[in-house]
């Protein structure tokens, strides 16, 4: 079945590039049939591995022979593959469906929807494969799809710049997971991810081998995830379509990184190293990126880095076991980032401008888009019932029961770093929800209120918020994914309640004390260094692109003046040879006889000497 | 007894003097290469096939007497590491002959030009199918004197001392390369009493050490010439901005692959001892080669030269997979090599289709946003740039990894910890292919349009370079058509 989505994918895809030109209305009928037909393919997946006894099926056993071990092309479709890959399908149906509407009359329609196809069949690939290296396919094939996808408007600087800087950032972290995948295959004795986790659970692999091989996983998942110190491409991809925002943001791209830890948590739980390091990483990138959101003045950007910090939870959560707590807020995560963004191309759409100063009193006129998006923010918000309130609640119940009983001090880092973000969340939230729509209409010159959008767009975002209102019950009997619930930690909730409705209040009472102004501006000194998101961009700059542009200059200046010139002397060392040989023939035998004599004597020598002489 | 190999080898040079005997004709002598050219890539493919039936077996061999006096006998034969490339060369002639039956070079002769295409792939045939060390020299010389016509004669027609001066420099470096390795040869000769490269296999690792030691270095530098391994690269670059599109594309699809090919052939399976020893320093030259590649295509202002350079870089991780001495850095250099091959030919291609168009190879003067000026160009030469970087789906992935992973476990003599600074010396270095490619997409695909549009990719264009994008893809998709069996290029000395 898996196999079926696929191909339906890669047949839009293509069929969407060759004849996506001879007619507008073709190429988003071809993308949202693909998408269609994949989602229909992945409830039938969905429905047949879900459940806790639910068997694996293995599809397909091709060898490629390597001459040292194999790579097995092979596909495994478990509880946690089934939710990924309907998770994946459904936000990528719903993005087709709206971008009929977003984008009509784009003329590079047919490119985008057979790159988004492409795109969510490598995220299929990946969260489906048996094989790293199989796996490592799909992971890349998304990094280039993203590329191509941030940089659709390739005539604005901004959109090129951001995504030169999201590929080389994963890039640069994908060498470090091939290595891991080296490292982990080579202890394993396998590339196939079962004989991998297999072999850690029969303790095959020692800890050793498991620590080297999962902080260079660690790498590519930081790289790919977008966490420190590999965090601020994310942000920059925002010039990209709002909808591959929501894509790349709730159900591929971001998610593969979370994904690959949870899939293979048998090999880094092996590594306590690797584990606390993974840790500081998350409760780091955590809460800078929970600050920057706080300051940030362009609504994506707010998103974006929101989702830098919730992809920091589910790291956190995995890297004190919380398996079941990281994955469910990865699939909740999936819908309620989907809805924000959708519901911010919305407004967007509506608007004409990403800047938060730029909108303002859009309640009145766009009802829906206000209630949908209020869902969504409640939901990352951590608001009951909401589904995102669930899933955190998840994660900061794990985290107490380290702090308490754990063996482990980064128990008490995430759960103190988790409230706090938690009351910090609140308030980045509250405040782009009041700036968006609460409030006079700022920036506007034309009087007119900005209307709804059409039904196209309106209905993934009422479905997505459907979803992040029930999907709580979800979380609360996970039993599809084969784990248990570990129950409610009432006094945890009460606290964490009680911080989200302090971040919330803060900024509520910032903003109608400044007069329904922007609440960042009681930041003060900081709001300046957070708005420069503390200036991580130039510390790259000086650190990495400047030497290695000076690097590359020195080598081309090297190559000019000093390669070419030894060159240069041989062409005219060449000159004498062959003014020498012409002198030798000038017809006088003896001449010849000499400089035949003298070479065969020559050669007779070297060979003589080389041949014969030496110890051996 | 004239053997299927004989036949491929001597119907390009039968075509060759055809198309010269029909020069006045130019549009019919044109025709003639290409049906030379398609009988021919349809005769390799069944050597391949059949290495793949005859596991690591030689097949299609010739074998009788030649010069007596000097021992050498006229011995041919291909096996899984000969065949893949005895098909590269005839596809990417192919290729060539195609693309010059609509278009002429820009200056000289085009029969002309159809036939020395011809003698190349023919002479380079013959190379990869020699299996006499005489024999094999003997073509890999005439492989250099019709390129040296093609890049003197057709090359550049703004600049003709520089093309002459570029192709006389192509020749003197791998005419001394092959003095080295002649030398070589003749030591191998000297000890064993024979030329013949299967009696060797036997017969020459009990060589001296110290001997052998010498036999691998004068291989290294005599191949490394060829490949070219740094710092003995300098006359690619230009050999390659100087030579019209149909030598870019040989010289970087077949003629490099003739160095590699013979260190994978000549050099450990000979002489193992001495090529335990010198190994290390082949690829340490490797991944500098890597590095300093992609490091003088991030500076570069000119297409050619930049996909020259990249050249460098990428036949630096075959020389680190050939340095491994495994069956998998075998398998991984053959691999390389190949998927180069139809990469870099696609790309140079698409170049040569750009300066057709705006007369010049140089960033500037080709402008921005080609994706709007000419989309389908464009899209051709971002899926090349993308394959070259080694994207997992695409043909310069598996090689290039292979070669990675092949330096994390080399053969038991060798260091494994300067092996493992050399994979990630390597896996940097593929960090910064990526960059100078994405630079040179944002800044020619990319951009906001100033310059006019241009022609876009044509029908015979789209016939010449499709096989090529077929073979990117194929080759990444299933790899197994070449890694399909444990020994499959990894014949006899492998381990």
């Amino acid at each position: 079945m898996t196999v079926v989505g696929l191909v339906a994918l890669l047949l839009a895809a293509v069929a969407a590039v060759v004849v996506g030109h001879r007619d507008d209305r073709v190429p988003p009928l071809l993308g949202v049939a693909g998408s269609g037909v994949a989602w229909l393919c992945s409830v039938v997946v969905g429905a047949l591995h879900w459940g806790a006894n639910a068997a694996p099926t293995v599809t397909g056993s091709g060898r490629i022979e390597t001459g040292g071990l194999p790579i097995t092309v092979a596909l495994r479709v478990d509880q946690l593959s089934a939710s990924m890959v309907v998770l994946a399908t459904t936000v990528a149906l719903l993005v087709q469906v709206y971008s009929v509407a977003y984008l009509r009359g784009d003329p590079r329609y047919p490119s985008y929807t057979a790159i988004v196809s492409l795109f969510t069949a490598a995220m299929v690939l990946v969260v489906s494969a048996d094989d790293l290296f199989v796996l490592l396919v799909g992971w890349e094939v998304m990094g280039v799809c993203s590329y191509i996808l941030i940089s659709h408007h390739w005539e604005l600087e901004p959109a090129r710049a951001g995504a030169v800087k999201a590929f080389l950032m994963t890039r640069l972290g994908d060498i470090g997971l091939l290595f891991g995948f080296f490292v982990i295959g080579g202890a394993a004795g396998t590339y196939r991810i079962s004989g991998i986790v297999e072999a850690a659970a029969a303790g095959r692999i020692s800890g050793h081998q498991a620590t080297i091989g999962s902080l260079l996983m660690r790498c590519g998942v930081v790289g790919k995830s977008a966490q420190f110190p590999l965090h601020s491409w994310l942000p920059d991809a925002m010039p990209g379509p709002t909808p591959i925002s929501a894509l790349i943001h709730a159900a591929t791209m971001v998610a593969a990184g979370v994904f690959l830890v949870a899939r293979l948590l048998p090999v880094f739980a092996l590594s306590d190293v690797a584990m606390t390091t993974l840790a500081v990483i998350a409760c780091v990138t955590m809460l800078g990126s929970a600050l920057f959101a706080l300051a940030a003045d362009d609504l994506k950007r707010v998103l974006a880095w929101s989702t830098v910090s919730q992809l920091s939870y589910m790291f956190a959560a995995l890297t004190l076991g919380g398996y079941g707590a990281g994955v469910l807020h990865l699939l909740s995560h999936g819908a309620f980032k989907a809805l924000l963004f959708l519901a911010a191309g919305s407004v967007i759409h509506a608007v004409g401008t990403q800047r938060l100063d730029g909108m303002g009193g859009l309640r009145a006129s766009m009802p829906v888009t206000f209630v949908t998006m209020t869902v969504g923010y409640a939901a990352l918000a951590g608001v009951p019932p909401f589904v995102g309130f669930f899933s955190k609640d998840e994660i900061l119940g794990v985290a107490s029961d380290q702090a308490f009983h754990g063996a482990h001090g980064r128990g008490w880092l995430v759960l103190v770093v988790g409230l706090v973000v938690a009351g910090l969340t609140a308030a980045y939230s509250t405040r782009a929800w009041l700036m968006t729509f609460f409030g006079p209409r700022r920036g506007d010159r034309t009087g007119v209120p900005p209307p709804e959008p059409g039904w196209l767009m309106l209905g993934p975002l009422v479905a997505l918020s459907a979803a992040s209102t029930l999907g709580g019950v979800v979380v609360v009997w996970p039993s599809f994914l084969g784990v248990e619930r570990e129950g409610w930690h009432l006094g945890l909730v009460l606290v964490s309640l009680a911080v989200v409705a302090l971040g919330a209040a803060l900024a509520v009472a910032e903003w109608t004390r400044l007069g329904h102004m922007d609440p960042a501006a009681s930041l003060g000194r900081l709001r300046p260094v957070l708005a420069r998101e503390a200036s991580y961009d130039a510390l790259v700059d000086w650190t990495v692109v400047r030497p290695g542009r000076w690097l590359a200059g020195l080598t081309r200046l090297n190559e000019i003046e000093v390669v070419d010139r030894y060159a240069a002397a041989g062409d005219i060392g060449s000159q004498w040879g062959s003014r020498l040989v012409r002198w030798a023939h000038n017809g006088n035998a003896q001449r010849y006889l000499t400089a035949v004599v003298i070479g065969a004597v020559g050669v007779a020598v070297l060979v003589g000497v080389i041949g014969t002489g030496g110890p051996s | 007894m004239i053997g299927g190999l004989e036949l491929l080898i001597g119907l390009p040079l039968l075509g060759a003097v055809a198309v010269l005997l029909l020069a006045r004709r130019e549009q019919l002598a044109a025709w003639v290469g290409v049906v030379v050219g398609t009988v021919t890539l349809a005769g390799a493919v069944v050597p391949w096939y059949s290495t793949i039936r005859d596991d690591g077996r030689f097949v299609a061999r010739s074998d009788a007497g030649w010069i007596a006096a000097l021992d050498v006998r006229w011995s041919l034969g291909l096996d899984a590491l000969s065949a893949p490339l005895v098909v590269l060369t005839a596809l990417l002639s192919w290729c060539c002959l195609v693309s010059l039956v609509r278009r002429a070079p820009v200056c000289g002769f085009r029969p002309g030009l159809v036939s020395l295409v011809l003698v190349i792939e023919a002479a380079s045939i013959g190379t990869f199918a020699a299996l006499d060390l005489i024999v094999f020299f003997v073509f890999f010389e005439l492989v250099l004197i019709p390129m040296w016509f093609v890049i003197a004669d057709w090359g550049d027609e703004e600049d003709p001392i520089g093309r002459r001066r570029a192709a006389t420099r192509f020749l003197v470096v791998t005419v001394i390369g092959s003095a080295l390795m002649l030398i070589g040869f003749v030591l191998l000769h000297v000890k064993t009493g024979t030329f013949d490269v299967i009696a060797l296999r036997s017969l020459a690792p009990r060589i001296d050490h110290s001997t052998q030691v010498v036999i691998a270095a004068f291989f290294l530098f005599g191949f490394g010439a060829k490949v070219p391994m740094w710092p003995l690269h300098f006359w690619l670059p230009d050999a390659h901005s100087k030579a019209p599109t149909v030598g870019s594309v040989l010289l970087a699809g077949v003629l490099l692959k003739l160095g590699t090919y013979g260190l994978l052939r000549f050099w450990f399976e000979l002489v193992p001892s001495g090529a335990t020893t010198v190994a290390p320093y082949l690829g340490a030259l490797g991944v500098v080669g890597i590095v300093y590649g992609a490091l003088a295509c991030l500076a570069q202002t000119d297409l050619k030269r930049l996909i020259a350079y990249s050249s460098v870089g990428h036949m630096g991780f075959v020389l680190l997979a050939v340095s491994t001495l495994t069956t998998q850095g075998r398998a991984a250099a053959n691999f390389a090599n190949v998927a180069h091959g139809v990469i870099t030919g696609l790309l140079f291609f698409v170049v040569g289709a750009v300066k057709d168009r705006v007369g010049s190879t140089d960033l500037e003067r080709i402008g921005a946003a080609l994706y709007a000026r000419a989309p389908r160009l464009a899209v051709i030469f971002a899926f090349g740039a993308v394959a070259s970087l080694g994207l997992p789906g695409l043909a310069g992935f598996w090689g290039e990894m292979l070669a990675m992973l092949a330096a994390y476990s080399p053969a038991d003599e060798l260091s494994r910890p300067t092996y493992l600074t050399f994979m990630a010396v390597a896996g940097l270095g593929a960090v910064l292919t990526t960059a100078y490619f994405v630079v040179v997409i944002r800044r020619v695909c990319q951009g906001a349009s100033e310059h006019d549009a241009v022609p876009d990719v044509e029908g015979d264009e789209w016939v010449a370079w499709s096989p090529l994008v077929a073979a990117v893809l194929v080759l990444g998709i299933f790899p197994v058509v070449m890694l399909w069996s444990a020994s499959s290029s990894a014949s006899a000395g492998g381990r």
